[in-house]
């Protein structure tokens, strides 16, 4: 009765390999039915569901059994991708080739004007080929930029306003991200004054290099994170000694190949590998994670070509056939979380519970040299498919779901535990230095904040230069809470809060929903 | 040269409200004035080494040796039971810091911050050492210089420190002669000069008054205050402080806070006296 709406029944890791047998059939039918009922889903919700179930009666590529243990004992996961995931998870599609040549299946000629521009976008973003949702809509304010002056300022304006409102409402989540900078120009001040003033839920990011920024537009944008929770402040200096400059922001704060995108994320919990390794962390270091690199990757490998020779998605997809998407770019996540308790574990099991990370220099010293070791084997074990990045698996730093229970998201210092500022970000700098892939220190401020923004730069650039990769900024106040990567609004999560107290046996719908189609987060408290 | 040392009260490594800018803060202990409002009564005077907190500390973070108090930062709790105690408003936490090991100690603390602040306390009893410091900043670093001083000294005092100071924020604490001399115990006229010079150097960065009720929250004392700025130069930034009784001790902890609506009023008034530049704090 516990799972009677849970969207994805079939994540039985007893079953994994065969997938849907003919001794679960009444299950299968019951959730089914289970589904149509359920009054708390609108129908997209509904038909969403129950394409993920059809899906995951497949059984899993193939895999070796001590992957498939690891996968079983949760120390690796999958997220809700279901066993055999037939399309990337993430995608960032070259718009501006759309823009400038327009498009055959589409039938959109090039676009002429600023209208004809975001209508051509607003298009592309309903055949979105991943997740049914746009988790990368461009680097709009380079998209946007070359039609800006083709209408009287206001007329633009206008049309920015109404192309970023219909943006959100066809695609409620907070999920959907676009990028800007690190240049500054018209449509990027007018994107940040359009979305300052319209509050949607869109992410945003800021690829902000101190050095091409203009201090202005910087300014522009601390003034609207202390008030609407983004942009995100991507270090993009660092971003680009690793990925050079075809790299883009989607989705939560993931990083990835423009024209690329991600096949899979198939995450690591630090902590229970930590437990699973006994008290000593050398132990750890050189025997666990190395054992478990092999079997990560193996399992990557294995979800990728599923994709891509079994489900054949780059044939037959105008995204490819039009230059949009280049299989050569992709690659896939694997991501890592609970490295506060992984590193908390080794303290306690030696007998200084005391010495935690984000308060002590030895904690501190381990985290950063856990994520070196994971950097180095994912080093270690090629991924033909993982083209878009060397033929490795990108690293990343996995913000966790709503159900992890005891674990913090990705490698951040509990929350609520945060040491003062600069301690903070220079306990987590370091952890990000390998972290290609996405990682975000969060960092809220109080309201006098709002009256100095140059002191809230001076920060995020002090920790830049300490080497975070990416900041949250946000202020105690505003209407938005950063829940883990993405934006949420705060009415709209007490709403959700209060419905998950009344039906608590449903809770883990809302938060496996929340992670793993996260469009319908905002869609169940919007429409209550 | 002899080494100067500075009486530090405390250090503030983050503040967004002294001066542009995240800065780091540094009180200095000691002041000439005795305001009836100061907010941190405990570094007006400088410790006499009488030891009555020694006995009263709970932690036993404070020891007499050689006739000299001295204190443990690593077993203090700051529960303040010794500056409540201290019968001459000081305090025993007080360090005493070269030039070199000042900067030392914020170095660290470069990448975040626009610069560093000298607040009080009073900076203009300590001047030769905030110049010596100051140089040390300079001299290792981008970062940009402000003192908040209550200008008391008179424009000669900072002369030596000019060629280090990037920018001062002025205590003016009322406009006219005799509410200054009710609130501080002096009289206003070397304030005033103080800001017109700093001014023609190009050093003032502010101008900040305390609105506290029955003293400087009313119209007529607003005026006062605006149209001499105004007088200067209209472009002078005006702060606004609003009075809080925390931290205060004496009749002023019974004083009520200005209301939003009375700062906005006096903002009005400064602003139609021609100054462009009006804020005040939250
Ligand atoms: S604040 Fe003063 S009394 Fe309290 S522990 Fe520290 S030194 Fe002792
Ligand atoms: S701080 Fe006050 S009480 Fe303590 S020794 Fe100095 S003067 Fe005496």
């Amino acid at each position: 009765m516990e799972k009677k709406t849970l969207a994805v029944p079939f994540h039985e890791f007893e079953n994994f390999t065969e997938g849907l047998t003919p001794g679960m059939a009444a299950m299968f039918k019951q959730s089914v039915a289970d589904t149509i009922h359920d009054r708390s889903l609108i129908y997209e919700q509904k038909r969403d569901a129950l394409a993920g179930m059809a899906a995951a009666a497949l059984p899993y590529p193939p895999m070796s059994d001590e992957a498939a243990e690891l996968l079983e004992s949760g120390i690796l996961c999958i997220l809700g991708e279901g066993p055999a995931h037939f399309y990337p998870r993430y995608a960032a599609p070259d718009y501006a080739r759309l823009l400038q040549n327009g498009s055959a299946f589409l039938e959109l000629k090039p676009a002429g004007d600023l209208m004809e521009a975001t209508a051509s976008l607003l298009t592309a973003y309903k055949y979105f080929p991943c997740e049914a949702l746009p988790v990368f809509i461009g680097r709009l304010d380079e998209l946007l930029e070359p039609y800006i002056d083709s209408l009287p300022e206001d007329l633009a304006r206008k049309v920015l306003r109404s192309f970023w409102l219909l943006v959100d409402r066809l695609n409620p989540s907070g999920f959907v991200h676009a990028d800007l900078g690190p240049a500054e120009s018209k449509a990027g001040r007018m994107l940040l004054e359009v979305d300052r003033e319209l509050q949607t839920i869109t992410n945003l990011t800021l690829r902000y290099d101190p050095q091409v920024t203009p201090r202005q537009f910087a300014l522009q944008a601390v003034g609207n994170a202390l008030e609407v929770t983004k942009p995100y402040f991507l270090n993009h200096p660092a971003m680009l000694k690793d990925w050079g400059e075809d790299y883009v922001i989607a989705s939560c704060y993931n990083a990835m190949r423009l024209r690329g995108g991600i096949y899979t994320l198939v995450r690591l919990n630090l902590k229970r590998a930590a437990e699973y390794s006994g008290d000593d962390p050398e132990r750890f270091l050189d025997e666990t994670l190395p054992r478990i690199g092999k079997y990560w990757a193996e399992i990557i490998e294995s979800r990728s070509r599923y994709i891509i020779e079994d489900a054949r998605w780059f044939e037959d997809n105008f995204w490819v056939d039009e230059g949009y998407l280049q299989q050569d770019k992709f690659s896939a996540y694997a991501g890592v979380f609970a490295l506060a308790e992984a590193a908390n574990h080794f303290s306690q099991a030696n007998g200084k519970a005391e010495a935690r990370y984000g308060w002590d220099a030895g904690a501190n010293a381990l985290a950063a040299r856990i994520t070196d070791r994971v950097h180095e084997i994912l080093e270690a074990n090629p991924i033909p498919a993982c083209a878009g990045t060397g033929g490795r698996a990108c690293f990343h730093a996995q913000v966790g779901i709503t159900s992890d229970l005891d674990t913090t998201p990705a490698v951040r210092v509990p929350s609520g535990q945060e040491p003062e500022l600069y301690q903070h970000i220079l306990t987590e700098a370091p952890t990000h230095r390998w972290i290609m892939g996405g990682v975000s220190t969060i960092l809220e401020f109080d309201q006098t904040a709002a009256a100095n923004p140059a002191a809230v730069l001076d920060i995020i650039d002090g920790a830049h230069h300490a080497g975070i990769r990416n900041l949250s900024i946000g202020s105690a106040t505003s209407e938005f809470v950063r829940v883990t990567g993405y934006l949420v609004r705060r009415a709209d999560l007490e709403a959700h809060q209060a419905e998950k107290a009344l039906r608590h046996s449903s809770a883990a719908l809302g938060a496996g929903v929340m992670e793993n189609n996260p469009n319908h987060l905002h869609r169940i408290t919007r429409k209550v | 040269m002899e080494t100067t040392f500075g009486m530090i009260n405390h250090v503030l490594p983050r503040s967004f409200v002294d001066g542009p800018g995240n800065r780091a803060v540094v009180f200095v202990q000691g002041c000439n004035f005795h305001c009836l409002y100061c907010h941190n009564p405990f570094t007006i005077n400088f410790c006499s080494d009488c030891g009555i907190c020694v006995q009263a500390c709970p932690q036993g973070a404070l020891r007499m040796e050689n006739g000299r108090v001295t204190w443990d930062r690593n077993r203090c709790v700051e529960c303040d039971t010794c500056i409540k105690t201290c019968p001459s408003f000081s305090s025993p936490r007080v360090s005493r810091y070269t030039p070199q090991a000042l900067w030392a100690e914020l170095a660290p603390l470069q990448a975040f911050i626009s610069g560093v602040s000298i607040s009080g306390g009073e900076v203009s009893l300590q001047l030769p050492f905030i110049t010596a410091f100051f140089e040390q900043v300079k001299w290792h670093s981008r970062l940009t210089t402000l003192i908040e001083t209550n200008g008391y000294a008179g424009p000669q005092a900072y002369l030596p420190l000019l060629p280090v100071l990037d920018m001062a924020m002025v205590d003016l604490k009322a406009g006219d002669d005799q509410t200054h001399e009710r609130l501080t115990g002096k009289p206003l006229a070397p304030v005033l000069e103080t800001i017109q010079f700093l001014h023609a150097q190009g050093k003032l960065y502010a101008v900040q008054q305390v609105i506290a009720p029955g003293f400087t929250e009313d119209k007529d004392s607003m005026l006062q205050t605006a149209q001499l700025l105004a007088g200067i130069d209209p472009g002078i930034r005006l702060r606004l402080l609003r009075f809080r009784p925390h931290g205060t001790s004496g009749a002023a902890a019974e004083w009520p806070s200005p209301s939003d609506e009375s700062m906005e009023n006096l903002m009005d008034v400064a602003r139609a006296c021609g100054l462009t530049q009006v804020e005040r704090s939250l």
